[in-house]
């Protein structure tokens, strides 16, 4: 499958460690475990904080064997304080 | 049939408007809670406090929540209201109203739903500390988000 460019959505505290409000990853395809390898090689600043967070794969959370789809909407989400 | 409304807002939360909302006459007990900006813990002071979100995500979740806690708590109706961007102290960050029958569903659904909302739902807030520094807060531990079942 051909490399694609996957926008990575990032918010809070990892988008203000990351400097950025998304990563650019480029992606042929694979699990959500496989793309939090490429997340983490791509900004070593978030590696610590996207170890403790979920990913949510067009607008629903994923668990690290999910199928992340070239055309995903993919955001990494830190452990939340609402409330 | 139940109603449910969960909204998102970037302007003060009206809360008698929330508590209105839920009104039933199948209901006899009617609760609103109301989370605000907390400008002392201990001897720390703050500021404010700075929201934001997941916003897709998040009213998917909190309207998720809601239709679990109407079903769970077989409430007559129920809402969610959460602010976005800077909420000054003494403010609503959050509303939950909820109504039911009886009291203790009411009261138990509005607490249920605080906590699922605190672990689950993708909001963040930033603290600005009284030396002005501005903190986000992302408690320790993994995410209490990952995989619930949270329906469609």
């Amino acid at each position: 499958m051909a490399a694609t460019t996957l926008r990575v959505h990032l918010f809070a505290g990892m988008a203000e460690a990351a400097g950025a409000r998304h990563l650019a990853i480029a992606w042929s395809g694979g699990t959500v475990g496989e793309l939090r390898s490429a997340v983490a090689a791509a900004c070593p600043a978030i590696v610590a904080l996207l170890a403790r967070s979920a990913i949510a794969i067009d607008g629903r959370y994923a668990t690290d064997a999910s199928a992340v789809p070239v055309t995903a909407d993919v955001a990494v989400i830190p452990p939340v304080s609402g409330g | 049939m139940a109603v449910v409304a969960c909204r998102l807002v970037h302007e003060e939360i009206d809360t008698a408007a929330v508590l209105a909302s839920v009104a039933d006459a199948a209901a006899g007990a009617h609760v609103l809670f109301v989370g605000t900006t907390r400008g002392v813990t201990g001897d720390v002071v703050t500021l404010g406090l700075e929201y934001e979100a997941h916003e897709p995500l998040a009213q998917a979740l909190l309207g998720n929540l809601a239709d679990e806690a109407v079903r769970t708590y077989a409430l007559t109706s129920c809402a969610v209201v959460h602010r976005l961007g800077a909420v000054p102290v003494g403010s609503a960050s959050v509303a939950v109203a909820t109504s039911a029958p009886h009291r203790r569903e009411a009261f138990a659904a509005a607490e249920w739903l605080m906590e699922r909302i605190k672990c689950d739902v993708p909001i963040w807030k930033r603290e600005e500390a009284a030396d002005g520094s501005r903190t986000w807060v992302h408690p320790d531990g993994p995410s209490a988000a990952v995989v619930p079942e949270h329906g469609s």
